[in-house]
């Protein structure tokens, strides 16, 4: 299987993620001061403003952005958007193609399509993040400890996410959801579970190259704690790729969770899902007057998709010029 | 470089060896594989069947040895819907999803690196910006969504034969190919264009290509020995894990064309919890991934001779 | 002490092209467009180099003495660089407005280049014999055998132990010194008649400098090339070069004899260059004195003379207008045509310079 959530892997293939590693490797000369935090502060809000005036510079960037607000308003607002309950059969009035009543017109079981669609834009939008915050979370700090610590705790690290990567992306994610069995929440759950080590990794590239520099050198040889080494001085430096990475995971989760519903795995079926409503279409593929039924969630899931992606390419131009 | 090899092979082992484990631990120690659920009920002498192959009145240890020689013997035991040998339906179906998978891989193979290489060498031009677009939209668009799309637009139509199949008519496989084959290629294709461009914009910049200039090489020559060479590492290294990745099955291609590939049957298989026929294709596809990472990463070590050394 | 005018054209060959010089660069600017504003790397340029002769290029770091070199060998990458002036002739014939086909042949044949970074210069991918041999098959129409034995001799003759085995090794296997030597190996391969040297011994320690310059010597007195030296290394230039061009801020600022620039300079520049050097000849050690402050950034060079806000002897006029480079004629030198430098405080340079050197 060929599906994005592979893709979502490529930092994990050797020179992708070796660049996004050392392209953060040296850390701003001025940064040496470690205990001039004001100083730091203000440089951080500099580097702040480069990136947003070379963000603004990418176009794509830029309509990427408006988009991925929008579709986080309409998952705010949906219950008072919609106009039908998104759940809501009425087997009298199955499959009609767009209608005023029905913009998107209804499907098989006489739903109504454009409130389905809606719903699954919130749908999507607490599955991406939610697995974003998750393996982020987890990443981020199994990352850093491994890279900090090195040692046994380093290997047993590594050793766990070898063997989660070991899972093609897809047949892991069938795998987890087949233990743990359907819903949502099981979802999140598969694709954090499969998402964090990547995250870990780059989380400890970054963090060993940070460890040995000598900003915490110098912060050491004032005697700051670990804890405060980690979270003042390695993590701000280290964690843009990962951040990078993890945004760019929305859009890859988004995907996860609606090929998993189209295959009938993991979604429950009777809830309005992209995937599901286009699998549901499939009997009527070459059905004259019947394509609203998955051309509607196709469209959706392009623009979910490609709005994410244009902001994770515009975050990592902007953040790193270089590698244009 | 013996060395290196050695200890990747043992690294493929021991991954293979846990990811073996957590599968079997998974779906079997965690919940009866045999039990019906659903509407699916497992005929009882079956599932005795299958608990005695399967070693499930022994203990623990026994059962998990058990279960891995009988997935390194090919011996899977019977299926729950149609009661046929689980070895002999991997057998029709491997070869099936390898073929489409190589297919796959050469179609993106010829046009991703085409793509990146125009597209490196004409940076900022007209052909740069469509090529990035077309890829931007090849990466953004899931593969389900061009499937279907394909699906409803082309099958049936001119070569490509009609799904769902009308088995009144025999299709040539190369027409049965095709369209899965393209839905495949596609997002790699457009993810190997990429690759291709950034590397080749990077060694494109570097030291040794000026050199090669400075030599009074023909353009053609810098880029396509000098910098091509440097810069179709990744893009290796990418098409052989995406390789290790099909050879497992594709299952949201094959399932939209009903391709009687190993995707196929997985999804099949979990659609019915027919878990006779679930078990050895996930730990195939385990196994042809972790095995062509491997064999990756040693052909990285071979083009870097960078690498060779440690 | 007088000055006179100088037409900017160089004066000392005649123009009818008879004795055009080996290679020549005619008031050359390379300027990069960037997001910071134009780079004006190169600015306004022009020097000359002879068969058998070594010219010395020295300059702070980012003075344009690398990208003036690689234009020459047109490797200079448009965009984002561009060419607002200038002209690059061998033997009177312009590079510059050559068919590409034609200026790749002057490449690595004519005109070779040993880069400022060895460690990077070389195909990480290749064996290195098989990149020597890769520019002498470039050029010359001769089999692999031929041309495997010419570089086992190439790499004798540079002083590389070993030939039979480093010849099938790649790069890394190689040291920062032995890659130096390779290239210098590469750069040789096809008798070229000018050899660009960016900086070839900065990255090697001083016993290998001295074998590497010892090379070059040797090369240029037994097949009469022309060397274009391009060092921060003022030491290096004393010992080797016969001319001297002093470059700043993308524009040369001080032209002539190794005598002339080191016993009479004429910049302000060149004296400050000179200043925070330690010489090996004296007994007593003035104390040194570093240049204040940093090179300008070419995107933003200061108006007037480009290192008026660095120098001591900085007047309002230095601030007015850009001085051009201009022939100065002393008591002591005959060859007054040949130095040259572009400051109006000349007199005071001399006399500041030469009392430094009384004891
Ligand atoms: N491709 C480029 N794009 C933009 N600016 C460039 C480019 N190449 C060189 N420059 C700029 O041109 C200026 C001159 O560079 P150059 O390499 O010639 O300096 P240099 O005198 O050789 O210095 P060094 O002694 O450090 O080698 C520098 O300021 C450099 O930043
Ligand atoms: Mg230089």
């Amino acid at each position: 299987m060929t599906t994005p959530p592979q893709s979502g892997r490529e930092p994990d293939t050797h020179v992708p993620a070796e660049a996004l590693m050392t392209r953060f490797e040296a850390p701003e000369p001025g940064a040496a001061d470690a205990t001039d935090t004001t100083g730091k502060g203000k440089k951080a809000s500099g580097q702040l403003r480069d990136i947003w005036r070379r963000y603004k510079r990418n176009k794509l960037a830029v309509v990427g952005l408006v988009v991925v607000a929008f579709l986080m308003i309409l998952a705010i607002l949906q219950p008072w958007i919609t106009p039908y309950d998104p759940m809501e059969q009425n087997l009298l009035n199955t499959r009609k193609p767009p209608s005023d009543g029905h913009w998107f017109g209804t499907d098989v079981l006489g739903r109504d399509m454009f409130s389905a669609i809606i719903y699954g834009v919130r749908l999507a939008m607490i599955v991406g993040w939610s697995v974003m915050f998750l393996s982020l979370i987890v990443g981020l700090a199994l990352g850093a400890v491994a890279g900090f610590r090195g040692g046994a705790l380093d290997s047993l690290i590594m050793r766990v996410t070898d063997i989660v990567l070991a899972f093609p992306a897809l047949i892991g994610a069938i795998l987890v959801v087949q233990i743990f069995g359907n819903g949502i929440w099981q979802v999140v759950i598969a694709l954090a579970i499969l998402s964090w080590p990547t995250a870990a990794r780059l989380m400890r590239g970054s963090t060993l190259s940070l460890r040995e520099s000598e900003y915490v050198e110098a912060a050491r040889s004032i005697g700051a704690s670990d804890t405060r080494i980690v979270t003042r001085h390695i993590l701000p430096n280290a964690i843009a790729p990962t951040l990078i990475y993890s945004f760019s995971h929305i859009g890859v989760a988004v995907v996860a969770m609606a090929s998993l519903a189209f295959l009938g795995i993991g979604v429950p079926p009777d809830i309005p899902e992209w995937g599901t409503m286009i699998a549901n279409a499939v009997p009527s593929l070459n059905v004259e007057g019947e394509s609203h039924m998955w051309v509607f969630p196709s469209l959706a899931i392009v623009v979910t998709t490609l709005a994410f992606a244009f902001v994770a390419d515009g975050l990592r131009d902007s953040i790193d010029p270089k590698l244009r | 470089m013996a060395k290196f090899i050695t200890r990747r092979l043992a690294h493929a082992v021991l991954v293979i060896i846990a990811a073996t484990f957590l599968i079997y631990l998974g779906l079997f120690v965690l919940g009866d594989p045999f039990a019906s659920s659903g509407e699916k009920t497992v005929p009882p002498e079956i599932q005795e069947a299958l608990r005695e192959k399967f070693g499930m009145n022994q203990p623990f240890f026994m059962q998990y040895l058990t279960y891995l020689q009988n997935m390194f013997t090919f011996d899977f035991g019977i299926d729950f819907e149609q009661r046929r040998d689980v070895g002999d339906m991997l057998a029709a179906a491997v070869p099936a999803t390898a073929r489409l998978a190589v297919i796959a891989i050469l179609i993106e193979i010829v046009i991703g690196l085409t793509a990146g290489v125009i597209a490196a060498v004409s940076q900022y031009t007209f052909r740069d910006v469509f090529i990035t677009i077309i890829t931007t939209l090849g990466i953004g668009i899931p593969v389900f969504v061009i499937g279907i799309g394909l699906r409803a637009g082309l099958s049936g139509e001119w070569i490509f034969p009609a799904v769902p199949r009308s088995f009144t008519v025999e299709t040539p496989w190369w027409q049965e190919i095709i369209l899965p084959a393209f839905t495949l290629a596609i997002l790699d294709a457009a993810f190997i264009a990429r690759l291709m461009r950034g590397s080749m914009l990077e060694v494109l910049r570097a030291d040794y290509v000026r050199t090669a200039r400075a030599k009074g090489l023909s353009e053609r020559k810098v880029i396509g020995k000098h910098a091509f060479r440097n810069s179709v590492i990744p893009v290796v290294t990418y098409t052989g894990v995406s390789l290790g990745v099909l050879l497992g099955g594709a299952l949201i291609t094959e399932t939209i064309f009903e391709y009687q590939g190993l995707g196929f049957l997985l999804v099949r298989a979990i659609q019915q919890h027919n878990n006779p026929v679930i078990v050895p294709i996930v730990v195939f596809a385990v196994l042809t991934f972790v095995v062509l990472s491997t064999l990756v990463d040693i052909l990285y070590a071979y083009l870097d001779p960078r690498i060779r050394l440690h | 002490m007088a000055r006179t005018d100088s037409t900017g054209s160089t004066p000392d060959f005649d123009l009818d092209g008879q004795a055009a010089p080996l290679l020549e660069i005619d008031d050359l600017r390379v300027h990069f467009k960037t997001d910071h504003g134009v780079v004006k790397a190169v600015d306004g340029v022009s020097w000359h180099v002879d068969e058998g002769e070594t010219l010395a290029i020295v300059g702070e770091s980012g003075s344009g003495k690398s990208v003036s070199a690689m234009s020459i060998l047109g490797l200079v990458p448009t965009p984002p660089a561009t060419f607002p002036s200038g002209d690059i002739r061998l033997r009177g014939r312009s590079i510059l407005k050559m068919p590409e086909k034609q200026q790749r042949k002057l490449r690595g044949q004519e005109i070779a280049m040993i880069f400022q970074d060895p460690l990077t210069a070389l195909n990480p991918v290749f064996k290195v014999g098989d990149q020597i041999a890769e520019m002498i098959r470039t050029h010359q129409d001769v089999t692999k055998t031929v041309a495997r034995r010419r570089v086992l001799d190439l790499l004798g003759e540079v002083g590389i132990p070993n030939p039979g085995v480093r010849i099938n090794q790649y790069p890394h296997e190689f040291s920062g010194g032995m890659r130096q030597r390779a290239m210098i190996a590469m750069a040789l391969a096809n008798d070229p008649k000018v050899l660009l040297a960016d900086e070839p011994t900065t990255a090697l320690d001083v016993t290998i400098q001295a074998q590497i310059m010892a090379l070059l010597e040797k090369l240029r007195q037994e097949r009469n090339t022309a060397i274009v030296l391009i060092t921060h290394d003022l030491g290096l230039v004393a010992s080797h070069a016969d001319r001297i061009n002093v470059m700043y801020a993308g524009r040369i600022v001080e032209a002539g004899s190794c005598d002339d620039v080191f016993y009479r300079p004429q910049h302000a520049y060149t004296f400050g260059l000179l200043s925070s050097l330690a010489r090996m000849d004296k007994q007593r050690q003035d104390r040194l004195l570093p240049i204040k402050g940093v090179p300008p950034s070419l995107s933003k060079v200061p108006p007037g003379c480009p290192f008026h806000p660095r120098c001591q002897f900085a007047t309002q006029g230095c601030v007015e207008a850009v001085p051009t480079l201009e022939t100065v004629v002393t008591d002591e030198t005959m060859n007054g045509g040949l130095h040259r430098a572009a400051c109006i405080h000349s007199d005071q340079v001399e006399i500041a310079y030469s009392e430094r050197l009384a004891p």
